[in-house]
């Protein structure tokens, strides 16, 4: 919010710290937690959005997946970014190719999962 | 009469037919009696002050560890119990120890208690107890957490196992796969139980999974980059990391099933166009990496054990680490094979088994790892390393059957059979069983202070090891000759008698080499040994650097690391003196206060839980709304930690001869 701040980087003596841009140590500090406030009220709304459009059939089936779909992304970058502490890290940012690990697991289980279970449309 | 039927007809005549066994109704009364039986000694010899400050509120990761090994063992009794009913039943052609019902009752509970209730906790047990310690950290990451943890973890035990005598027990399985799970097949509240005890008691789960990756990746002594972190440690991160990513979709299953039996949903139904078989592909999900959750620590702890009673640095370390990293990611590709028979297609099949078969190779890494490891080394046949050397063959025969199982048109005839059931408690007994174990025996004197008796231990192990090949060997040929699993009786002249027969009482024999465990244990404690040295095994990482028990804040002077096996290194170019303190260099410890939140919060889980399960939603409400009140209290609490002075910290050290003069 407030800016980008450098601090010092408290080393952890382990020795695998490494000098590489991306994963530079950074953080943010500001006094008022207004980020974090716009995040819950905007993560409210899409989860709002999600529900309704499947409660009140706002939607025909086709688009609703995807629109569905739109709407989780986006709710999960903000969770990311806004309360997980995505862009910040005191030491190497090593949670970045750690997350991208967990993306690549992630799109694997769904992937896998359709599939897995397609075999439902050739007996059905 | 031959000898094997006269135990038949002696186990016939002390258990008739059809009697519920053990009566529930005993059982509540013997209950009630017991706890009444230990508020009264708590309250005449006013011990509940004590039990309160020293271990309801602690956030000490080593008192947290041995409550954990307590709720263990006591899970081992009891799905053990399971187990002998199990078998009981099974001892011969139509004998009706048990009902069809109140047998699926019990297999149910016998494999939800042995995975979630005994076999996790164990392992979180000697994460707790060893960790911290040997990568030199004076607490977790997170000490309340892990407090919070523990108890979410017991009160979802509790959940479960109250659930036979209040209401009625799960009996779909410890998978509990739909439709059969669902409320047109299984109304009453048992399944309930089983949901809501595992979504409990998963919270706490997935809560120490990130605290040991914390704790392992932020906690290290300086000096302790990854490459020189004993290969518990490493066993730990990578545990930690596989709960993370696998317990998700079991809460998902969970969830969606328990909105479908509360709140008429319909994911799982067969009505409604509902997908039963979506949760048994995401309960796989979950449940393949959940086993690899369970051998990892096993392979840690035998690579801690391995060095240390053959007195050679591990065989291989970066081989180890690489094994294990691949065993984890491989771990995600293998799901379907719990289920090839659902007809996927052979595209699907072929991948999952080959992906699965591909386990073997870093597997067998370890395997040949081990076994280099002792080459040529000064062998001692403690009980721990015995429980390494139980563990070799049997995981062997174990990894070579789920080879075979894993070959799709062949598990088309094994699977569900009692061939599978030998495979799987094969690796698990023979595998996590024995490997918690051996662990438990080796850190018991860092956990207690006191050693067990060697030789009783002996004579445990030897009954049990006897008892478990016993056991599980007939029913490989069982699971040939046709019988499936979870088959309440069998008719005479299939050829299953004799196999059954042995099965039982090699289960028997297990029973035995249990109560010498538990006898070898209390004697142990009635006469005890105490380890003065705080190194009783030689051992060669951190943790035996302490005295034997550590004191709260395990380390006075965090040592600085500069080999893979430091305490050995130590003792090699006698520096042990590095670990004591002098007067004038003692500092004061910061250490966190004891809280009473974990427990508050662990408790209005089980309220709000025992609503849901009986869907008494006020009570749910109020559950709920405890819980929000402990996490509000929790957030807004005051955590000053407490300080230990310097002059405590050097008089605690003194009393243990730690100090220079």
């Amino acid at each position: 919010m407030d800016g980008e701040e450098q601090i010092d980087t408290a080393p952890t003596g382990h020795g695998d710290e490494v000098e590489v841009g991306f994963l530079a140590p950074r953080i943010h500090a500001a006094p008022f937690p207004g980020m974090q406030i716009t995040g819950y009220v905007l993560s409210m709304a899409l989860t709002l959005a999600a529900f309704g459009l499947v409660a009140y059939h706002w939607l025909p089936l086709s688009s609703l997946v995807t629109v569905i779909l739109v709407l989780a992304f986006i709710q999960a970058a903000l969770q990311l970014g806004i309360f997980m502490h995505l862009r910040e890290a005191r030491g190497t940012a090593w949670h970045l190719p750690v997350l991208a690990l967990a993306l690549f697991v992630g799109l694997g289980i769904v992937g896998f999962s359709i599939w897995i279970m397609l075999f439902k449309s050739g007996v059905s | 009469m031959s000898m094997r039927e006269w135990i038949t007809h002696l186990i016939k005549l002390l258990f008739p037919p059809q009697v519920l066994l053990p009566d529930i109704v005993g059982i509540d009364i013997g209950l009630t009696v017991g706890a009444i039986a230990i508020m009264v000694y708590l309250t005449v010899r006013h011990r509940w002050g004590w039990l309160w400050r020293e271990w309801l509120t602690t956030v000490d990761h080593k008192k947290i560890g041995i409550m954990y090994l307590i709720a263990a063992l006591v899970m081992l009794f009891r799905g053990g119990v399971d187990a002998l009913m199990i078998r009981t039943q099974l001892i011969g052609p139509r004998a009706h120890f048990m009902g069809a019902q109140q047998y699926d009752e019990v297999f149910t509970t016998h494999g939800t208690v042995m995975i979630f209730f005994m076999a996790m906790p164990m392992v979180f047990a000697l994460f707790n107890a060893a960790v911290p310690l040997m990568i030199g950290a004076r607490d977790v990451a997170f000490p309340r957490l892990n407090a919070i943890s523990f108890w979410i973890f017991a009160f979802g035990a509790i959940l479960l196992n109250i659930s036979f005598s209040i209401g009625g027990s799960p009996s779909a399985g410890w998978m509990s796969y739909p439709p059969y799970s669902e409320l047109a097949y299984n109304p009453g509240v048992g399944e309930n139980y089983f949901l809501l005890s595992l979504q409990v008691a998963g919270i706490g789960t997935i809560a120490t999974g990130i605290n040991f990756l914390v704790t392992v990746l932020r906690m290290r002594a300086p000096g302790m980059s990854l490459s020189k972190m004993p290969i518990f440690a490493w066993s730990a991160l990578i545990t930690s990391s596989l709960v993370l990513f696998a317990f998700p979709p079991l809460t998902v299953a969970l969830g969606l099933t328990m909105l479908d039996r509360l709140f008429g949903a319909s994911f799982f139904t067969v009505a409604h166009q509902g997908m039963p078989m979506m949760y048994v592909n995401l309960f796989w999900i979950f449940g393949h990496p959940e086993v690899y959750i369970l051998i990892m620590p096993a392979f840690g702890i035998f690579s801690e054990v391995v060095p240390v009673f053959s007195r050679k640095a591990l065989f291989g370390y970066e081989a180890m680490v690489g094994s294990l990293l691949a065993i984890s990611f491989l771990s995600y590709g293998v799901w379907v094979h719990h289920f090839f028979e659902m007809g996927a297609g052979p595209g699907v099949n072929v991948f999952f088994g080959l992906s699965t078969m591909l386990i073997a190779i870093p597997t067998g890494v370890k395997m040949f790892n081990w076994l280099f490891t002792m080459w040529g080394g000064r062998i001692r046949l403690t009980v721990p390393m015995l429980w390494q050397l139980a563990f070799i063959p049997t995981f062997v025969v174990g990894g070579a059957t789920g080879v075979m199982l894993a070959a799709v048109p062949a598990d088309y005839q094994y699977h569900n059979s009692y061939f599978m059931i030998a495979h799987f408690h094969n690796v698990i007994v023979g595998g996590t069983v024995f490997g918690v174990l051996s662990g438990m025996y080796y850190w018991w004197p860092k956990m207690f202070g006191w050693k067990l008796n060697q030789r009783q231990a002996t004579w445990a192990f030897a009954f049990f090891v006897a008892g478990f090949w016993v056991t599980f060997m007939p029913q490989y040929f069982l699971g040939l000759e046709g019988m499936t699993r979870r088959m309440a009786t069998y008719p005479a002249g299939l050829g299953w008698t004799s196999l059954n027969w042995w099965s039982t009482m090699g289960s028997y024999l297990m029973a035995v080499g249990f109560l010498i465990m538990v006898y070898n244990i209390i004697w142990s404690r009635l006469h005890p040994d105490w380890d003065t040295t705080g190194d009783p095994w030689d051992g060669r990482t951190l943790e035996w650097s302490l005295p034997s028990p550590a004191p709260e804040y395990n380390f006075a002077r965090i040592p600085h690391v500069r080999s893979r096996d430091e305490w050995w290194a130590m003792k090699r170019e006698g520096r042990t003196d590095d670990v004591k303190i002098s007067a004038d260099s003692v500092q004061p410890i910061h250490v966190p206060r004891n809280s009473a939140m974990p427990i508050m919060l662990a408790a209005a889980f089980f309220v709000g839980s025992i609503g849901m399960v009986f869907s008494w939603f006020w009570m749910a409400i109020l559950g709920g709304l405890g819980v929000v009140a402990a996490l509000a209290y929790g957030s807004f609490a005051d955590y000053s930690e407490l300080t230990i002075d310097a002059a405590h910290v050097l008089k605690t050290e003194a009393a243990m001869g730690r100090v220079d003069s």
